[in-house]
């Protein structure tokens, strides 16, 4: 085994990519692509989002606009087919998307002598009809430092509580779990406080996003109530320090998966990533929050060792 | 995005008691009035085993504390950010000079009024029960009362406040006053994820006239 290089990262990624191209007119799943290429459905969106500068649905859409867009010019087809074929349900949600990255309505653009069939993209990605793809061009990292540790760690067992909805109110969530484990004496001094996300906010609907609430607790706590237990595996995990809001997480999680990681040599093990929040939200400065993001790894591939040489008698 | 989020209504110590942790490059006088506090003393070097498992020890009272009022629907606040008292039996003022080994300390949480020695006693009794170790039995609710005091914010790693506490005792001197009572410092920054050189602290030393 060769350690992972971001050009397997690329050529995978380019697999999504023409896969995308293909098939516009399918419902694109986010599983299914990051089947395409062999991704875990855990980082996938992350790293999508870190290596092409756009989230999935973002790209989606867009290809699928910049396909319409096309058409209206090259075509005859009255705008409200181009709408319905474009995966739109009526002329207006297709106009009213059309415009935000034309700038003009669907008409418009048709009457109008030099459009530009397309939209501002920072991968550079476009619709092309007929052309595969062969290559692009990945996001690179900024300038910034970002302090990347490797840590053994040993499995965690936690308690936790599962959230379902919008990500902006996982507060209430822990209002009622950290009293509710607290006031029987669970929470110790060293206790660590973290928070699992089991879904995409990009591409699952908010009523639906899973994550839960969790802090670590010793051998003696049972499941109570809405509280269960779950054990959070060991091994090897990428860690990095986030500074400020928890809304920023989501920038910081695709810069570091998509752009750093496929430049470490290691791959993502399919597991979930886990935060571990440092300090208090509740007295805390929002620009002065501490957050440890954890990435599971695969093991590291070992080179295999040169044979001894057999000395000669 | 994801925990706990403000809540209002919460009351915020540091934010109500603004004027006591209001610290700037410059030294300055500030009158402190009572204050309480969920305190837990000891012996050793910053940073050691004692040190560390004492630490534990006040977060989880304090914690126990907090959530048990919480859960039973009373007024919730902000658990406080960490501060400590620093002294040695050494005489002289300056605990600094004695070996680590001797500095006595007394870690301290700002705790509301409205915490009761029995809320203390309570929280105590359900960590022992979870094995959270013995040292919880330690922890006890304190006032202090330091009164006029000279305050400034030390920025850089905490092996070079004697650099500020040389600025603040000029500073002193020129009013006519002179340190006397134990060193105290407010750790607003996390000294666990901050670089020391941008690790903010509170020193506070309270003062008398010579």
């Amino acid at each position: 085994m060769r350690p992972v290089t971001l050009q397997d990262y690329k050529r995978r990624m380019l697999r999504v990519l023409v896969h995308v191209q293909q098939h516009l007119d399918d419902p694109l799943d986010l599983g299914a692509l990051a089947r395409v290429a062999c991704f875990s459905p855990y980082h996938f969106h992350r790293i999508f989002r870190g290596m092409v500068g756009e989230s999935v649905q973002e790209h989606i859409r867009r290809l699928r606009l910049e396909r319409a867009a096309s058409w209206l010019k090259l075509t005859p087809r009255p705008v409200t087919r181009i709408a319905l074929d474009s995966g739109y349900e009526s002329h207006e949600a297709f106009s009213r998307s059309f415009r935000a990255s034309f700038g003009v309505s669907p008409s418009h653009f048709r009457a109008s002598r030099n459009p530009c069939a397309m939209a501002a993209a920072p991968s550079g990605l476009h619709y092309l009809e007929g052309e595969p793809l062969i290559r692009f061009k990945t996001r690179r990292p900024d300038g910034k430092v970002m302090n990347v540790t490797i840590k053994r760690m040993q499995p965690l067992r936690v308690a936790f509580m599962r959230h379902v909805g919008p990500y902006s109110e996982v507060g209430a969530t822990w209002d009622q779990f950290l009293p509710q484990l607290g006031k029987d004496g669970w929470i110790g001094g060293d206790a660590l406080f973290l928070g699992i996300c089991h879904d995409d906010p990009e591409v699952t609907s908010p009523d639906k996003i899973r994550y839960d609430a969790c802090v670590t607790v010793g051998p003696g706590f049972q499941p109570i109530g809405d509280i269960g237990v779950q054990v959070i595996a060991g091994g090897d995990y990428a860690v990095i320090t986030h500074f400020g809001p928890y809304n920023k997480l989501g920038d910081t999680y695709a810069k570091w998966l998509g752009q750093r990681l496929p430049r470490s040599g290691r791959e993502l093990r399919s597991a979930p990533c886990f935060e571990v929040y440092l300090n208090d939200p509740g007295g805390t400065d929002p620009a002065d929050l501490i957050t440890d993001l954890y990435a599971p790894l695969e093991p590291k591939s070992v080179a295999p060792k040169p044979r001894p040489s057999l000395k000669r008698t | 995005m994801k925990t706990p989020q403000k809540i209002p209504q919460k009351l915020d110590l540091y934010q109500q008691h603004k004027a006591d942790y209001a610290a700037t490059r410059k030294p300055a006088l500030v009158n402190l009035p009572k204050a309480r506090y969920l305190a837990i003393t000891g012996q050793g070097a910053p940073g050691g085993d004692l040190f560390q498992t004492r630490i534990g020890a006040l977060y989880g009272v304090a914690f126990t504390v907090k959530m048990t009022r919480k859960f039973a629907g009373l007024q919730d606040y902000a658990v406080c950010k960490l501060e400590a008292q620093w002294w040695s039996d050494a005489p002289g003022e300056n605990f600094a000079r004695s070996p680590k080994e001797q500095w006595r300390w007394k870690l301290l949480i700002r705790t509301p009024d409205f915490i009761s020695a029995d809320d203390v006693k309570q929280a105590v009794a359900v960590l022992l029960k979870r094995g959270k170790g013995e040292d919880v039995k330690r922890v006890q609710l304190e006032t202090l009362a330091e009164g006029r005091c000279v305050q400034m914010l030390h920025v850089g790693p905490y092996e070079k406040e004697h650099e500020t506490v040389a600025v603040m005792k000029a500073f002193a001197e020129l009013q006519g006053l002179r340190f006397h009572g134990r060193h105290h410092e407010i750790y607003l920054s996390d000294p666990r994820r901050v670089p020391p050189e941008r690790l903010k602290t509170i020193l506070r030393i309270p003062v008398i006239a010579r």
